[in-house]
This record gives C-alpha cells, sequence and structure tokens, in this order.
C-alpha cells in the first residue's frame, strides 16, 4: 500500500469506528455482589490502559479499546488465522442506582474488571420492627 | 430487586447469552459451547500460526487467564496449550445479570508446519495474548542451494 492510500484507510477506519462499526464486541460476564455493587468483566486482549478509552455520558458506559496483535516481521507467513487484532466497543445501559463517582476500573491480562457501586440511598435497607 | 442495567421488559436475557455465545464462537471460530465448565471444546484458545524461514511464531487469545493456568508442552512438531480458565467469582455468591465468557479447563492440540527446537521455545503472555516462538530446527531451516 502506498503511504497516501494508508493514511486514508486508517482516516476510513477511524471515522467507522466512531460510528461503532468494524468493531468487535467483547466478551462480558455482568454480575451482582451481595452489597449491591454490580461488577462487569469484559474480555479485551491486546488492550492495554493507554488503549482503552472508558467514559460515562448520560447514563451510558462506553467501552472502547485498540487491540493490535503483536507485531510479525514480513518474513511470516500466515499458515493458520484463527483470530484478528482490531477495536472493540460496547455500550450498557446504567441505572439511576449507580453511584457514577464510585467507578473503579482494572484492565489485567487482557480482562477489564469495572465495580459500580450502587449508590447509598438505593441501598437496600432493612426495616426493624419495634 | 431492580438491577443497574436495563433491559427491554419481555424479554429473556438467557436467550440472549446464548445468541451472544453462537455469535462470538462464531466470530472467533470455536465450536459452539456444549458442557459450559468446558471452555470451547478443542477449539480454544484461538491460535494463529505464523511460519517464518527460520522460525515458527504461534499466537493464543487468552485473556483473564493467569500465567501459572497455562500450560505448554512441545513435541517434535506439535505444540500442546492446556490449561484453566478460572471464574472470577462462586457463582453461588453472585447473581449473575449477563454471562458470555467461558470458565473452565481448555486443551489445544497444534500441529506446526515444521519440526522446532523444544529447547529454544520462548513463550511470552502480554495483555491476554500468548506468543510463543518456535526456531525451527536445523533441518526445517530453508538452505540456499548453488546452481553448478
Amino acid at each position: 500500500m502506498t503511504e497516501d492510500s494508508q493514511d486514508r484507510s486508517h482516516v476510513q477506519a477511524s471515522r467507522a469506528r466512531e460510528r461503532g462499526e468494524e468493531a468487535f464486541s467483547p466478551l462480558v460476564d455482568i454480575y451482582e455482589t451481595e452489597d449491591g455493587t454490580t461488577v462487569l468483566l469484559a474480555e479485551l486482549p491486546g488492550a492495554t490502559p493507554e488503549t482503552l478509552d472508558m467514559r460515562v455520558d448520560k447514563g451510558v458506559l462506553t467501552v472502547s479499546a485498540e487491540a493490535p496483535l503483536p507485531e510479525v516481521g514480513e518474513e511470516y507467513t500466515p499458515t493458520y488465522t484463527g483470530f484478528v487484532g482490531g477495536h472493540f466497543f460496547r455500550a450498557f445501559a446504567l441505572s439511576d442506582e449507580v453511584d457514577r463517582e464510585k467507578i473503579e476500573a482494572s484492565l489485567e491480562d487482557g480482562l477489564l474488571t469495572v465495580k459500580l457501586p450502587r449508590a447509598a440511598a438505593a441501598r437496600t435497607r432493612k426495616i426493624q420492627l419495634k | 430487586m431492580t438491577s443497574l442495567f436495563r433491559w427491554p421488559s419481555g424479554w429473556d436475557p438467557r436467550e440472549t447469552v446464548r445468541y451472544m455465545q453462537r455469535e462470538m464462537d462464531r466470530l472467533f471460530g470455536r465450536a459452539v459451547a456444549g458442557d459450559p465448565r468446558r471452555v470451547g471444546g478443542g477449539t480454544y484458545p484461538p491460535v494463529n500460526v505464523l511460519n517464518g524461514p527460520d522460525e515458527i511464531t504461534v499466537q493464543c487469545e487468552l485473556a483473564g487467564v493467569k500465567r501459572e493456568d497455562i500450560d505448554l508442552s512441545i513435541t517434535g512438531e506439535t505444540l500442546v496449550i492446556k490449561g484453566t480458565k478460572r471464574a472470577s467469582v462462586e457463582p453461588e455468591d453472585v447473581r449473575f445479570q449477563r454471562r458470555e465468557r467461558g470458565f473452565g479447563q481448555f486443551s489445544r492440540t497444534i500441529v506446526l508446519p515444521d519440526k522446532v527446537d523444544a529447547d529454544g521455545v520462548d513463550a511470552e503472555l502480554k495483555a491476554g495474548v500468548l506468543t510463543v516462538r518456535l526456531p525451527k530446527s536445523e533441518a526445517a531451516r530453508p538452505k540456499q542451494v548453488t546452481v553448478r
């Protein structure tokens, strides 16, 4: 590819990514712990904290990450291709009960862990009988 | 108790999980999941095999798997990748709203395109991608032949 056509395809690819196209949807597990905290686990193989973009906007949590495969020299020919690198994207609607200030996240070994605590006011409270 | 993620009403989340699992399996070339305790049924982890003149490189997708849970062994022309992908919590302690990731024991056997030198193999796990570099044994490397 010429320098020119490479630049053009990069620009096209990033525009497409912004629209959420050409992106892999990461596998996720979502569970709720006893204290009402919701935990989201997303598989993002190849993503590092530098290439991860996570934001909450208008109640939507967006996870977006560049996940390239490690570079391999031109002298290699693919004998078998089972997976490719690329762009991960997935969005989740959060309920109003999430305490957005207290969201915590970590990325390790390609696994993103997001902890979304329930706001104190929204927690289940036992009512005592007198 | 309302969930922290909104779902449209009247929609069975289990059906979507199964659909997504099938879609992901198809996308990543995995066999459709049967036993939930075993991951992939022989096609997990997904691998790439790249053949160079002096070395074969194998890449594996192992997001969320720890180094100590991966077992690599080489015999002549075969590479076996085995291990365990652990669930992060005991299912009894939490309430799952969505469960797409597999977990359990996995084992994948890869027949390499050439014989390799088992002593010189290097394996590195980074960001959930395992890269195994296998130097070819002397006889397998291309050699220049001068035409008289």
